[in-house]
């Protein structure tokens, strides 16, 4: 299962390196330089893995590589403007792995610090709260640079609406599979696969080098 | 009454948020008194026919009343001055109308536009001492500090979506345009980051007696606590 999602995950990379590599040979630079950070940034789970030995969970990082693809094919294919619903699409998929790095941070959080005690139901009502207010921020992030630089990327008041409500909906279904997750692995095994102390021990001992 | 709480080493701490002292009394007392002029606030604006204060009342009354009602016990009660913070916005916005406020203050017509935003952070600050009162849900300072202000935006960005939700299904209009929506999300987030630091220095400000006496004790704060 682990193998077949890893296969999935490098065949996604291949897509990206893909169409970095064909908007250079064709003249066509608009999405290279997305392109290429979008790879970058999907290497950056199995560089945590090798170096520090932070795992995250396998779902979340098939899911972060899932989201980079398709916004970079989108792009590139012309998928943003053509395919009505598109952008909502990638919209959904990244707030939904802001919710669920959101989540991974708080069971870690309840873990590992004293003084913070979450339980689970308040976990998932944080999970749902976090996500929308991390999608208001974005779309006012978007408003902003839209006032300061003459930019385009707030379309109309019911997109932006369609952006929230997709928020909304990705932060429900992440607590809702946050829940059931930590129903069948109990959360301090969860955390310690994470390998946090790990990744701590190795990070200190590279300072201290 | 009393709770223990026991610590990680098995070692107990007495605490006694259950307990009916007379400072206990004393402090149930003033937060009914007090609660007379959030209820007052509320009836003036139900009065007047206005559907979101009225909104923001009744939910600030029922917020009151839920530890009294889940607790059957009357002594529950929030800190005098939770109340007073409540009614704060309301008495902002009724403040609008008043020429003669906004004659001799220029400023104060921009200064009612934040009751909105406020009255969403007021929310947020009383849900996170609610859950420290009466919950198991322990945060610290800076993870309550960085709620209050998430819990403001997040609320606000679901209120919009309400709204907008409500204009496109049932035909109302209150959302002019997308600026309008994102200026609400900025003077929420204001809010939010105001009301968000207010909650830390009030937890820092209120003396360690009093917030015994209240239950809102921070349970880090009871030596070898974690997880009862």
């Amino acid at each position: 299962m682990e193998k077949r999602l890893k296969l999935i995950s490098r065949a996604m990379q291949a897509g990206m390196a893909a169409v970095a590599l064909a908007g250079a040979v064709t003249g066509n630079l608009t999405w290279v330089p997305v392109a290429v950070i979008s790879l970058v940034v999907s290497e950056i789970p199995p560089l945590l893995r090798r170096d520090l030995r932070l795992v995250l969970p396998v779902e979340l990082n098939l899911w972060i590589v899932l989201a980079l693809f398709l916004h970079v094919i989108g792009g590139f294919s012309g998928f943003y403007d053509n395919l009505p619903g598109w952008d909502h699409l990638t919209h959904a998929m990244s707030s939904s792995l802001i919710a669920a790095l959101g989540f991974v941070t708080v069971v870690a959080l309840d873990k590992y610090v004293e003084s913070i005690y979450l339980p689970g139901s308040f976990l998932a009502f944080f999970i749902v709260m976090f996500t929308m207010a991390m999608g208001v921020s974005w779309e006012v992030m978007e408003y902003v640079v839209d006032e300061v630089t003459g930019s385009n990327m707030q379309y109309s008041l019911s997109d932006t609406m369609v952006d929230l409500l997709f928020d909304a909906f990705a932060g429900f279904l992440v607590a809702a599979y946050g829940a059931y997750y930590l129903r069948h692995t109990s959360p301090d095994h969860f955390v310690e696969s994470l390998q946090l102390v790990e990744a701590k021990a190795k990070i200190e001992a590279a300072i201290r080098r | 009454m009393s709770t223990m709480v026991k610590g990680r080493d098995g070692s107990g701490a007495e605490v006694r948020h259950h307990t009916r002292t007379p400072r206990r009394v004393v402090e149930a007392e003033a937060s009914w008194v007090a609660c007379t002029v959030l209820f007052l606030c509320t009836v003036y604006v139900i009065l007047d026919m206005d559907v979101l204060w009225s909104a923001f009342g009744i939910a600030a009354l029922s917020l009151y009343i839920l530890p009294i009602v889940s607790k059957r016990d009357p002594f529950q009660a929030l800190p005098w001055e939770m109340t007073l913070l409540l009614s704060s916005p309301i008495i902002l916005h009724i403040s609008e109308g008043s020429r003669a406020l906004s004659g001799a203050v220029g400023w104060w017509d921009d200064f009612t536009s934040l009751s909105f935003a406020l009255s969403f952070a007021t929310i947020g600050f009383l849900l996170t001492m609610e859950l420290h009162m009466y919950t198991d849900v322990r945060m610290n300072r800076s993870f309550s500090v960085f709620f209050v202000i998430m819990f403001t935006v997040a609320i606000s960005g679901f209120w919009q979506v309400g709204e907008y939700l409500s204009d496109v299904l049932a035909g109302t209009d209150n959302i002019s345009s997308n600026s309008q929506v994102m200026n609400e999300f900025l003077w929420a987030t204001v809010g939010g980051l105001v009301m968000g630091f207010v909650y830390g220095a009030y937890i820092k400000a209120m003396p360690r007696s009093r917030r015994e006496v209240l239950g809102l004790i921070h349970f880090w704060e009871v030596p070898g606590w974690k997880r009862g």
